[in-house]
């Protein structure tokens, strides 16, 4: 059984809003973030994305100006979320120092270093950009959390397609749990990308209208970006200095599909096996659960599967388990996508409000409670979220109210 | 061969749109530091003048001595392009 970590602080940044309450707020009001791609120009199947306005320059403003101006845009959604956490804990420089930094992300600076390509091979520069290629790594967001905001603790980055983030959130926990940092900021950050876009439409996973996770005509997903940080942090060290405890991260689990390099795993064995060790690491029966906040990508196999995998695990309760899918509002981040559910899942169980499944008028499901537009009030104790990657990779976080506790 | 003021403009210019620097180029003093506290460029920014540099105006700056000497300030850039540049 793992012990609960308690989460402290909260960032983000998606088309939804620039911080957590702009978040809140679009949850509240079911308010849709999906619209034109204008990031790049586009022509193929679909030129829809849930894409996040140009950032003011103060975001960088803790970084030399030299090492801000050259940020990548994924960069820049991770510094301005991984910020707003920090804050929101209230995290001293002491209490800074000391902290871990796990990050999870899928494409780095790809759209800056793709842009560079474009500009060589078409003649408009002669040579490649160092700055541009400079922003391509992963490790890249890790490097400029810690110097912006004085994090000198153990750093990892993690890269497992779409649960990268659900997985930094997972490990960020276990090294708070095993002592190697009291305090420990999980990031999800990616950003839209035309090598990603166009890999996407070409696997006819793009839905040309904004997505429709659950509903019977769903034709795919919407993609998103952004960032999400989480503060996760010792319950006796957050209790010693008076720290508000947004939620507990009560357990987790990761599993793989050994499957497919694209496709879920027919049976979801590998997303049941998620979800069951998440609630068995937490000591807690299936019953417990309050508020199911679903992968829901809004692709046919995906919905399909993972209903198949609630309805097992859940049971007779799967029709009174409410299950929403807010990707039908700040689209699929990918990379972030973990990081950004598992916010809006603490906003559920801290507020007392479900998040609707925007845009689900017809769902395939009829005996399942989708959380109708615009969501609805409810005292929650218990929430899962989950993130499935491409590959297999599946992670699920067991989150619980802070209060009671 | 081009004039003083054209070059110096175009040094400006080549600052401002090849490492994207929040400033327009008419607000670039001549005699201020480039690097530093002047415009702000680190030593990334100076490997990518480089490349700008001999791009822009095919002139080479073959070593760290006489980068310093040239990146000292655009009045400075200026005069080194003028005197190396091919005729």
């Amino acid at each position: 059984m793992s012990r609960p970590v308690a989460i402290t602080g909260l960032g983000t940044v998606t088309a939804l809003g620039s911080d957590v309450s702009a978040l809140a707020a679009a949850l509240a009001d079911g308010r849709g973030g999906i619209g034109a791609l204008t990031l790049f120009p586009y022509r193929g199947r679909c030129a829809i994305a849930a894409q996040v306005p140009e950032l003011t320059a103060g975001v960088v403003a803790a970084l030399p100006p030299a090492t801000g101006r050259r940020l990548s845009r994924p960069d820049r959604f991770a510094l301005a979320a991984g910020t707003e956490a920090c804050r929101d804990a209230g995290l001293g420089p002491a209490e800074r120092r000391a902290a871990a930094v796990h990050v999870g992300a899928t494409i780095g600076g790809m759209h800056e270093v793709g842009e560079a390509y474009g500009r060589r091979f078409t003649g408009v520069d002669r040579r490649l950009r160092l700055s541009r290629v400079l922003a391509m790594p992963l490790s890249t967001t890790a490097a400029v959390l810690s110097q912006a905001l004085g994090l000198f603790g153990p750093r990892s980055t993690y890269s497992t397609a779409c649960s990268s983030s659900a997985l930094a959130i997972a490990q960020a926990a276990e090294s708070v749990r095993r002592g190697a940092a009291p305090v420990a900021l999980a990031v999800g950050t990616d950003g839209l990308c035309r090598v990603t876009y166009a890999g996407f439409d070409a696997l006819q996973a793009l839905d040309p209208e904004p997505c429709r996770p659950f509903a019977r005509d769903r034709r795919g997903l919407s993609l998103g970006e952004g960032a999400a940080a989480l503060v996760l942090e010792d319950l006796d060290h957050a209790r010693a200095r008076g720290a508000r405890v947004h939620a507990l991260l009560l357990g987790d689990a990761t599993t793989a599909d050994a499957h497919h390099v694209t496709a879920p795993h027919p049976d979801g064995l590998g997303a049941a096996a998620a979800l069951t060790g998440a609630l068995a690491a937490a000591r807690l029966s299936p019953d417990a659960v309050d508020y199911v906040n679903a992968h829901g990508s809004g692709t046919p196999q995906n919905d399909a599967v993972e209903m198949s995998v609630l309805r097992r695990v859940l049971g007779g309760r799967v029709g009174r388990v409410p299950i929403s899918s807010t990707k039908a509002q700040h689209g699929h981040c990918l990379g972030a996508a973990g990081a950004v559910e598992a916010v809006v899942t603490v906003l559920a169980l801290e507020r007392g409000l479900l998040p609707s499944t925007r845009g689900l008028r017809a769902p395939e499901w009829d005996d399942v409670d989708f959380v109708p537009e615009p969501g609805r009030r409810a005292a929650l104790g218990v929430a899962v979220t989950s993130s499935y990657g491409f590959g297999g990779h599946n992670v699920t976080l067991v989150l619980g109210r802070a209060e009671g506790r | 061969m081009q004039d003083r003021d054209s070059v110096r403009t175009a040094v400006k210019e080549l600052l401002v749109s090849g490492l994207r620097l929040d400033v327009s180029p008419a607000d670039i003093v001549d005699d201020a530091p480039i690097f530093g506290e002047g415009l702000g460029l680190d030593s990334i920014d100076a490997l990518e003048l480089v490349v700008l540099v001999e791009e822009r105006f095919s002139v080479g700056i073959p070593d760290e001595e006489t980068g310093k000497r040239v990146f000292g300030s655009v009045a400075a850039l200026t005069d080194f392009i003028l005197a190396e540049q091919p005729r």
